[in-house]
């Protein structure tokens, strides 16, 4: 007894700590979890009152009526997969030699470069709609996929992010490597690479959602449903004429967002790495 | 086997001079050990052999080849860093085989080379383990079979030795002698430790502000010290340094001091009293306040006690001389100016 209590005792200054946590779960979880079981309801129970937490008739009825309404998901979902694959490859092709060089050569111009790079980061992205339109339109760029990616191959805060991790990298271990006759492009990918992989993975994975779930700018960039997103396929499942069919919308956005939360998962424990400084070597 | 040699080098860092107007020729085969305290540039020296630290100035040769501006690679050279260096992301068979595989060493013949390496610094059951789960000693010895395995012609080693325990590192001493005996290239070693330059080094390169102090064995440089600074730096603990009243300077070895208690006639003698006993096992350290001077005295006679009143003598063959700037005075530079030191020197005996 007198141990349950001081158990208790020691655990109390937590409890208020351990309250909140919980409030911000459910806060944060609680939409997901709607979002889910309502795509698991009929039309009828998805727009009941008083709602229900489970659904009464669990059916895939949502799912089945949205991919026989005639439009072709699987191009939208192929169209998402190239654009974030190629933005995810192209930024990595321009970040990760910027970043090393950034990092850990010297060259002229050095800090005059790192400026203008950094500055980047100030330009609002909503000021750089219309004139890469027009860069792309004169281009004839529109009718393609391009325009979904070749204006975000430049991420900047991946390049500042990946330099402080290969900042972290002993310089003697470049040395070291210099003298086992590697190259400069051998000492990015077997040395530098493998010890900065978790800042590459987050950096990756916040492109991979920002480009997955990225609306506004394949609006503006398409002309045609040949080349728009999944993201586009949830607003073309909505049915303004007779009222949104919730349970459809949010089957949709399902099929959009499953993929996020899987690579999520695998990837929150390198995403927790590269933001918590690791002292232990 | 390669003969490494440095003329009229210098280096800057910014507006500071590190080394200026050097010149060194490090010996075929030897095991030449550069020592002296820190920022002294015997590392940067290291580094312009490497390649990995430019010489602001000058020219090196490696057997008569100009390697100034010679890529790191190319030079057929391997280095020990202070902190390994050995990459953490891959297994103790891959951080071997790096450089092998980087000059395109066939698959089989690789194989071979790490097996018999390996064996050698007695790593070959930890071939498939991550460095971060390996000891000290253990890490050291990779990085010597990363650099063993390449047959370099010349090899680096900057303090490889100062992140072990004690212990360890009088085995890794000994070890590293095997090393080159066995391998029979030109070794290079950079330490600021004066006992590990005296127990490795064939020649001993003794460094002071970017300027070669004395390069020597380490029996001449121990006997013979070209100067004061080489005299203080070599030798546990440092020469005792007396200010004649001729302006000239005199020297004596703890080691060489003899202890008694009653003055002896002929040859340096003072008296003092016993400031502090150190007990080290075969031999004792004294510190004796003599009036003007401290002097440390180190002998095998244990059995003075702390506050006892001594009289220390130096026989004349043990007593050294510098001029005032602090360079030696032999006998062979003139007998009777060496003789009236002697005399200065038994004048200065206080009994």
């Amino acid at each position: 007894m007198y141990q349950l209590k001081r158990r208790f005792v020691n655990y109390l200054p937590n409890l208020f700590s351990d309250i909140l946590k919980l409030i911000c779960v459910v806060v944060f979880v609680f939409p997901f979890y709607w979002m889910i079981i309502t795509s698991f309801k009929t039309y009828g129970e998805a727009i009941q009152v008083p709602p229900t937490l489970w659904p009464k008739n669990f059916t895939f009825i949502a799912y089945s009526n949205i991919y026989n309404m005639g439009i072709n998901f699987w191009q939208y979902a192929q169209n998402s997969v190239i654009v974030t694959a190629g933005v995810i490859i192209l930024q990595c092709l321009v970040m990760i030699p910027a970043a090393y060089s950034f990092a850990k050569r010297q060259f002229v111009g050095k800090g005059i470069a790192w400026a203008i790079v950094i500055s980047a980061l100030m330009i609002p992205g909503t000021c750089t709609y219309v004139p890469i339109y027009m860069v792309m339109a004169k281009a004839g760029l529109i009718p393609s996929l391009w325009p979904q990616i070749i204006p975000h191959g430049c991420n900047v805060f991946g390049i500042f992010m990946l330099r402080q991790a290969f900042k972290q990298v002993p310089d003697e271990l470049l040395e070291s490597a210099r003298l086992d006759s590697a190259t400069e492009l051998q000492i990015v990918c077997r040395i530098m690479l493998p010890m900065a992989k978790a800042a590459l993975i987050t950096i990756c994975l916040f492109s991979f959602i920002g480009t997955w779930n990225s609306y506004f700018w394949p609006l503006v960039m398409t002309n045609n449903d040949k080349y728009r997103p999944l993201t586009m396929y949830i607003e073309r499942v909505q049915d303004a004429d007779v009222g949104n069919k919730w349970n459809q919308v949010m089957a949709a956005n399902v099929l959009l967002v499953g993929p996020v939360l899987v690579i999520y998962l695998f990837a929150s424990q390198k995403i927790i790495q590269a933001f918590t400084y690791n002292g232990v070597k | 086997m390669a003969e490494i040699r440095f003329e009229k080098v210098c280096k800057f860092f910014d507006k500071a001079r590190i080394i200026e107007d050097l010149d060194l020729t490090i010996q075929d085969g030897k095991f030449t050990v550069l020592v002296g305290a820190s920022g002294c540039g015997k590392t940067t020296l290291l580094r312009m052999i490497a390649g990995i630290g430019p010489a602001t100035s000058g020219h090196i040769y490696m057997d008569g080849k100009e390697i100034t501006d010679v890529a790191p690679s190319k030079r057929d050279i391997a280095m020990v860093f202070q902190n390994y260096a050995i990459y953490p992301t891959m297994t103790v068979r891959e951080n071997i085989e790096f450089g092998l595989k980087n000059k395109k060493v066939p698959k089989a013949e690789r194989e071979a080379l790490i097996k018999e390496y390996a064996e050698i610094v007695g790593l070959t059951e930890y071939l498939d383990r991550k460095p971060g789960t390996l000891s000290g000693g253990q890490r050291q010895r990779i990085a010597l079979a990363r650099a063993m395995v390449k047959k370099p012609a010349v090899f680096l080693m900057d303090e490889p030795l100062s992140n072990l325990d004690a212990k360890l590192r009088v085995q890794m001493r000994t070890e590293l002698i095997e090393l080159h005996n066995r391998l029979k290239t030109t070794f290079v070693y950079v330490t600021h430790d004066q006992v590990e330059a005296m127990s490795m080094a064939d020649v001993i390169v003794l460094m002071n502000k970017g300027q070669i102090m004395q390069e020597a064995s380490p029996e001449d440089i121990y006997n013979d010290p070209n100067n004061v600074f080489t005299a203080q730096f070599i030798g546990t603990p440092p020469m005792n340094i007396v200010d004649m009243p001729d302006g000239n300077k005199m020297g004596f070895r703890p080691e060489k001091v003899k202890m008694s208690d009653v003055p002896v006639q002929g040859c340096y003698c003072h008296k003092g009293e016993i400031l502090t006993r150190e007990m080290l096992g075969s031999e004792t350290l004294y510190k004796i306040d003599c009036g003007e001077y401290t002097f440390m005295v180190k002998t095998d006679k244990p059995d003075f006690a702390m506050g006892e009143k001594v009289f220390i003598h130096v026989a004349n063959e043990h007593l050294y001389f510098f001029d005032a700037e602090g360079q030696r005075i032999r006998k062979t530079d003139g007998e009777n100016q060496y003789a009236q030191l002697l005399q200065n020197a038994g004048g200065m005996s206080n009994v």
